[in-house]
């Protein structure tokens, strides 16, 4: 008893804190959090700094040398060189590439990407969540498969298919040999994004209670307008994860991307990927200041959708993954 | 305002049997109620109704329309859900407007239906709000408006009151049954409350593993049980069941010790049966020192355990082993282990035929009759 109440009149000098179970104390946490990941992340921010500081400079930034109070030589050649589609700050106007219309094919691109799996895995999504058919499940589980599948596996394949259309329907069309490895290259990726994207859209359906949409029925819709009025906008935050998703897909993909648009057309079509692949391939005589503006432009559209959309992100992982 | 009429129809979901030969009328302007325990196939039936569910086989009428192939949106039923189902990204008024704009009817019409709806039901405050931003009670009005203001040929509720608590739902039961006495649509409840179908509804209907037990007014389902399974179902508590032997050439039973002799033509039929199973309401009885007179029988029975409830006791006695509930007035409080007479008058008792379960009185009726129809509207 004695030692039991000397436990309790130490206390009373504090003010007493009447905390659940379940709480931890706010800034406790948010400071031993912050202090964790910002540890666990700095080695990775720090080469981004890096990056961006020399795509700025005459050499590479290191960061020895500010480290040791040496001036860096700034300049904007890099990315002048970059923005006239020069390959070169060093010997100008030797190998030129046409900078804008790399940009354009890799937008093309992960657009195309974006707007082809939205729409395959919003519809197949919705069909796999409503609709009782034979083999749905089995079809479920083999979606689940193909997405196991790496896509460079496949990639042997998929380029024989792209040869055998191209030679039997595009040799003869330039105009339309473009336009063909675009869409072809787009397909090709998108594919790959499509499974796990409808088992992610399937979740997001599954949530809605069969009730609304029996309601809607009831109320004088027909089903194609209930998916489309009363469904779709609940599965806003789903569709917009996977545009966003899709879009960084179609964005980043180098493998399909360099063998479908760079080699099939013999190097003459470029992308933002095969450009920096372009500038760094030889190593030991790459202008790597220059290369690194070309990945700071590269990373701009990843930066700034993960920025505008971080908390959309969060909801989808909470929501979207749900057999 | 239609009548629905329901002939032979089944549903079976798969290999599941969830209705069963189920042929039933519901008046135009009626109130009914379908009654039963969970997985009965109340709500089922409710489904078939709006067109959720197609019977598998069995025809369904609005008057004299045959709508059993019809979809739900060309049938113009109101229907209110049990989790109210509304539409999350939609205001209380375009909730309530979609079902009009779907008729692409002029928005000055739609919007002036929508307000008299949110009136009548004391909505008209909460227009710009969404679904999210209303409590339970609330919502159930908004799902209340929606499905009234297309003034629907039929209003079909599916436990329109049990999400509710229990203050509010007595309160929203009242305005209900008033609410349908104005408009005078005819209207189909489910639930499984027995107090909400005994205090709103026009007509029971209680079903039970997919088979209509008994059609009847409140009065006829409560007090004259059609079969064992409405007198064990309904009442709070529900009808005592005492098992008894047929004294042949008597037209009595024996049951507990006791001779029980009804009237004509029951007697009659119990020299059919070898036993008999003897029903009657808690309320019916009442507990005494000595056994009654005439016209009553007394059953002994051993106190077991007695409730007190504030407006009454519900005292349970074991005769023969069989617990039986009798409701007292307050101040009665009988020892625990002490003996007490169960004195209930002899006209109260309902008599089953322990094979079939029915209650011998309707056999009696059904006799009478060439037809041998099982439900009657």
């Amino acid at each position: 008893m004695l030692s039991l109440r000397g436990l309790f009149s130490r206390r009373e000098g504090r003010v007493e804190e009447r905390r659940d179970v379940e709480t931890v104390s706010v800034t406790r946490r948010t400071i031993v959090l912050s202090a964790i990941l910002g540890a666990a992340s700095l080695p990775l921010v720090l080469v981004y700094v890096l990056l961006v500081l020399t795509s700025f400079s005459k050499d590479v930034v290191t960061g020895v040398e500010l480290l040791q109070g040496r001036g860096v030589e700034w300049t904007l050649a890099n990315w002048a060189a970059l923005l006239s589609g020069q390959l070169s700050t060093i010997l100008p106007g030797t190998v030129t590439v046409n900078i804008y219309s790399a940009i354009l094919n890799t937008l093309l691109i992960a657009f195309g990407v974006m707007v082809v799996v939205v729409v395959a895995s919003t519809l197949a999504g919705y069909a796999f969540s409503r609709m009782r058919f034979p083999g749905r499940r089995g079809l479920m589980q083999f979606i689940i498969l193909l997405h196991a599948f790496p896509g460079v596996a496949l990639l042997i394949g998929v380029y024989m298919v792209y040869l055998w259309l191209l030679n039997a329907f595009f040799a003869r069309a330039p105009g339309l040999r473009d336009a063909y490895v675009i869409a072809y290259t787009i397909l090709a990726r998108a594919s790959l994004e499509i499974p796990m994207s409808i088992w992610l859209m399937k979740g997001f359906f599954d949530k809605i209670p069969w009730e609304v949409e029996w309601s809607a029925l009831v109320d004088g819709a027909s089903r194609l307008r209930v998916w489309w009025e009363i469904l779709l906008p609940q599965v806003k935050p789903g569709i917009a994860a996977l545009a966003i998703f899709s879009f960084l897909a179609g964005w980043e993909d180098f493998v399909y991307v360099y063998v479908f648009t760079y080699l099939g057309t013999g190097g003459r079509m470029f992308t933002l990927a095969t450009l920096i692949e372009q500038l760094v391939s030889r190593i030991e005589t790459a202008e790597l200041p220059l290369a690194a503006a070309a990945g700071v432009l590269y990373l701009l559209p990843t930066l700034i959708f993960f920025i505008l959309t971080q908390r959309l992100l969060l909801e989808a992982y909470a929501g979207g993954v749900k057999g | 305002m239609v009548r629905v009429r329901l002939e032979r129809v089944s549903k079976r979901f798969g290999r599941v049997v969830a209705l069963k030969e189920v042929t039933l009328e519901f008046e135009d302007g009626s109130f009914s109620a379908l009654l039963g325990p969970s997985g009965s196939g109340k709500t089922t039936l409710l489904y078939l109704i709006a067109g959720i569910y197609k019977p598998s086989t069995g025809r369904i009428y609005f008057d004299d329309r045959d709508v059993t192939m019809l979809p739900p949106n060309k049938r113009n039923v109101g229907l209110v859900f049990q989790n109210y189902a509304l539409y999350p990204h939609m205001t209380v008024y375009e909730n309530i407007a979609f079902p009009l704009r779907l008729r692409k009817l002029p928005k000055r019409v739609i919007d002036e239906k929508v307000r008299e709806v949110a009136k009548m039901l004391h909505i008209d405050s909460l227009l710009d709000r969404y679904p999210s931003q209303l409590s339970g009670g609330q919502q159930q009005r908004v799902a209340m408006a929606r499905a009234l203001v297309k003034e629907p040929d039929v209003l079909l509720l599916d436990e329109p009151l049990s999400n509710l608590d229990a203050l509010l739902r007595v309160k929203i039961r009242a305005e209900l049954k008033r609410l349908q006495r104005d408009i005078g649509i005819t209207t189909i409840y489910v639930t499984h409350d027995q107090s909400e179908a005994l205090a709103l509804a026009d007509k029971i209907v209680v079903i039970d593993s997919g088979v209509v037990q008994q059609v009847g007014t409140p009065e006829e389902v409560y007090n004259n049980p059609r079969n064992l399974f409405v007198a064990g179902f309904i009442g709070s508590p529900p009808a005592n069941l005492l098992t008894g032997r047929v004294e042949k050439g008597s037209g009595c039973a024996i049951v507990a010790g006791q001779r029980v002799c009804p009237d004509l033509p029951i007697s009659a039929l119990l020299e059919l049966l070898e036993e008999v199973i003897v029903a009657f309401r808690p309320e019916h009885a009442r507990l005494d020192e000595a056994p009654g007179g005439a016209g009553m029988v007394s059953f002994e029975g051993e106190v077991y355990a007695v409730e007190t409830l504030g407006r009454e006791n519900i005292v349970t006695l074991m005769v023969d082993s069989v617990p039986v509930k009798v409701i007292t007035p307050p101040d009665m409080m009988p020892r625990e282990g002490s003996r007490m007479f169960i004195v209930v008058p002899v006209s109260k008792l309902k008599f089953f035929d322990p094979k079939t379960e029915l209650n011998l009185e309707y056999l009696a009726g059904e006799h009478g009759e060439t037809t041998g129809m099982q439900q009657r509207g």
